[in-house]
């Protein structure tokens, strides 16, 4: 099938070659696991142990009645030393159960349903149950998204295997090693969703992991669209754009025209959720960059420790290092490794000193227009910089600041190296308090 | 491992391109080069010594105005040199030194470092420097008076009292053939030597990304039309004065050009016609320097109107229902 372009956009360096043929390995035992109660996008949970208490891997340790949440189990059994504020990967402190893991790990035990006969019903109790949340980084959870308003239809289910962030390469493992489960999800979610096509967008630099779904499909109505390479290829509006050729109005969501998205890390779960009633407890997760001595593909317990998934591949080579959770687009840095896994978390990046770049002098703008040439969302960065750098905020949303999808391209090019991105996360939330109050 | 490490914290994105800007200007300065070594093949020390000249000016001039304003030097983004060099260009290599280097304390000076600095110029500087002097032409003469004991005679050179071939073209003189024209021709400013030398510096420019070819390419079009219109002969338009240099390098200058595509198309359309209008109708042979600065004017006006839509406000999206079934 044809697949359109999107205008702007760039080709990053991919950075893909230190684990992308490397199978997923099943990480050690860590001795100590941190379960944030709030790891979602939405309300906080409830703690449902107190200090002290056993728990049992797969054991449902966080929960709140609030709509927009969704659970958090306990990933192994062990006793829970601490229920307290811990560092988390935004940089915030968040409440979180604290749990000592203990040496001797039964194994989970796991129901196994006939799909054939599990209904609507059955479907999105168990995603809610499993606490499932977008798994490609932003953490919406899923049962939420699988119930639009009544009054938006979905007519078209897109799965997201482009994975267009640099160095990232855990969706890319998860189709090339587990393409059934992905297609058996795939499926739950048309079922749930009664839509009669799902599209499955992998870029042409993964023609293995294409090759290996391909070989296991057998229903026509999933349309496997290879994708050309380019970033943002994997932003939900330019994959809309690009498989089914419908722009996503601007400040509106995609169901606003008909299409739901997920990641196929997401379907996967589904899967195991609904399959065998298992709580998500697990990821895989990129652990990767110049500056580790063995990158590798971990299937990693959730509140897992960077520091103990950094050590299992070989640990850092080489100081000043930059740690970045999630791509290295998009990611944030951490100031320690003290903070979990969580469910949203695609990868850990650790960049050699050549690239641990700190926020460095940048100079005026030349107008060169090459933010301009490759801003996927067509706007104007370079005035927008202008405008967020002096505070001048209604410019700043006159230039459509609030359309700007955060995708780091501007920055990424801008031969004065200015921060725009930086600069237009600083100011959205100065001009919402502006809009609030018109 | 406990936390005994420092990292390194800074907001996303986490990679950086390698593009700079001082990259960027050096690139200019290498795509100069060609039209440079022709000059000073064809006028030897006096080119050399306009350049010098004109460098020279450039830097002292840009640390001045920052002493003077308070700020860094930034003479390592190379922008002084490169306006310094563009200067240069402009003048015919018997232009006394200090006439050369007046133009070019007003194009770094005035035109740039008093407007803001490098990105908030609304004028090309090497353009106005060059213009400043016709426009003030009466006061540069009283000037003239005091600096003239410290003209520099190098000598003669027979090449140099040449009409200009935009002048022999302006008075109907019978013209050399296009190919000397186009490739070598020892008349007129240094950049107006070999249309050749130009086009090869503007070929390196469009092979790094560094210019469009929608300014370029609107404003010969444009020229070409018109003269054709006009019945003369666009060839000549095209291989004289200081058409290729101001098409290539001064038009498409980063800072003064529009940002957005179609504004691209108009601006170079309108100095076309300009340049035109100065050469067929007025005579005037600094057609291209009044043109692209007329327009330069223009710029936030043309911006304005052709700024594009942002994603999602292309087209009123039609919500597409699946049918019920
Ligand atoms: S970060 Fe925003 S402004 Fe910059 S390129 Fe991406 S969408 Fe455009
Ligand atoms: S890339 Fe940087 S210098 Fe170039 S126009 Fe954009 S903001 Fe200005």
């Amino acid at each position: 099938m044809e697949v359109k372009q999107f205008f702007g956009g760039i080709h990053v360096p991919h950075y893909k070659s230190f684990t992308e043929h490397k199978a997923i390995k099943e990480a050690s035992l860590p001795e100590e696991i941190i379960i944030p109660l709030l790891q979602h996008t939405g309300a906080p949970n409830e703690p449902l142990v107190n200090v002290g208490d056993k728990v049992k891997a797969g054991q449902k340790i966080g929960a709140t009645d609030k709509f927009v949440s969704a659970p958090v189990h306990a990933s192994l059994s062990g006793t829970v030393t601490a229920i307290e504020p811990r560092p988390f990967i935004t940089g915030q402190m968040i409440d979180s159960i604290v749990i000592a893991v203990d040496k001797n790990q039964d194994k989970l035990e796991l129901a196994n349903n006939d799909l054939d006969k599990v209904s609507k019903e059955d479907i999105i109790n168990a995603v809610k149950e499993a606490g499932i949340v977008g798994m490609g980084g932003a953490a919406f959870p899923t049962a939420i998204k699988l119930s639009p308003p009544p009054d938006k239809k979905v007519d078209a289910l897109i799965i997201n295997g482009c994975e267009c962030e640099p160095y990232l390469t855990c969706d890319h493992r998860l189709m090339l090693e587990k393409p059934a489960e992905l297609l058996q999800g795939i499926k739950l979610l048309m079922k749930m969703l009664s839509v009669e096509e799902a599209y499955l967008c992998i870029e042409d630099n993964k023609d293995d992991a294409i090759e290996a779904v391909r070989q296991e499909n057998d229903d026509p109505n999933i349309v496997l669209l290879r994708m050309p390479t380019k970033y943002p290829q994997g932003s939900e509006k330019h994959l809309v754009k690009a498989a089914l050729d419908r722009e996503i109005p601007s400040g509106g969501l995609p169901f606003d025209i008909g299409a739901l998205i997920q990641n196929v890390g997401t379907c996967v779960a589904i899967y195991e959720a609904v399959k065998y009633n298992k709580p998500l407890i697990e990821r895989v997760v990129a652990v990767t960059g110049q500056n580790l001595k063995d990158p590798q593909n971990l299937m990693v317990k959730i509140g897992t420790p960077l520091s103990h998934i950094i050590d299992e591949c070989g640990g850092i080579v080489e100081e000043p290092a930059k740690v970045v959770v999630g791509g290295p687009m998009t990611g944030r840095a951490q100031e320690t490794l003290n903070v979990p896994v969580v469910k949203g978390t695609t990868g850990v990046v650790v960049l050699p000193p050549d690239m641990a770049l700190e926020d460095m002098e940048y100079s005026d703008c030349v107008r060169c227009c090459k933010c301009v040439e490759h801003c996927p969302m067509l706007l104007y960065p370079n005035q927008i910089s202008i405008y967020c750098e002096a505070g001048m905020i209604e410019d700043a949303l006159e230039w459509n600041t609030m359309d700007c999808i955060e995708c780091g391209i501007c920055a990424y090019v801008c031969p004065s190296k200015r921060p725009i991105t930086q600069l237009v996360q600083r100011t959205k939330p100065l001009i919402r308090e502006l809009l609030s109050k018109r | 491992m406990n936390d005994t490490h420092k990292f390194v914290v800074s907001s996303s994105p986490h990679i950086k391109s390698q593009d700079t800007v001082s990259n960027a200007m050096r690139d200019v300065f290498i795509a100069l080069m060609p039209i440079t070594l022709v000059s000073i093949y064809f006028f030897r020390f006096y080119a050399v010594l306009t350049i010098a000249v004109c460098l020279v000016t450039a830097v002292l001039t840009e640390i001045l105005f920052k002493k003077l304003m308070h700020k860094k030097p930034q003479l390592h983004d190379w922008s002084a040199l490169l306006t310094g060099l563009f200067v240069a260009m402009l003048f015919q290599a018997t232009t006394p030194w200090y006439k050369a280097a007046l133009a070019t304390f007003i194009a770094v000076g005035i035109a740039k470092e008093l407007a803001g600095g490098l990105g908030w110029n609304r004028f090309n500087p090497a353009l106005f420097g060059r213009v400043a002097l016709v426009i003030l032409a009466p006061l540069y003469a009283y000037v003239n008076q005091w600096f003239q004991p410290l003209a520099i005679h190098l000598g003669p050179l027979d090449t140099i009292t040449q009409a200009t071939p935009l002048a022999m073209l302006r008075a109907g003189l019978e013209m050399p053939p296009i190919s000397e024209l186009f490739f070598a021709f020892p008349a007129g400013a240094l950049a107006e030597v070999s249309p050749f030398a130009l086009l090869l510096g503007a070929a390196y420019l469009f092979y790094r990304k560094h210019i469009g070819w929608r300014i370029p390419v609107s404003i010969l079009a444009t020229m070409i039309i018109l003269t054709l219109i006009t019945g003369e002969n666009p060839v000549y338009h095209l291989v004289t004065g200081g058409i290729m240099i101001g098409a290539f390098f001064m038009a498409t200058d980063w800072v003064t050009s529009p940002m957005t595509d179609k504004g691209k198309i108009i601006f170079g359309v309108a100095i076309g016609v300009l340049v035109v209008v100065f050469r067929v109708g007025f005579m005037i042979t600094e057609g291209v320097a009044f043109a692209i600065l007329i327009m330069n004017a223009f710029v936030p006006m043309i911006e304005k109107a052709t700024s594009r839509p942002q994603f999602g406000k292309i087209k009123a999206v039609a919500v597409p229902m699946a049918e019920k079934k």
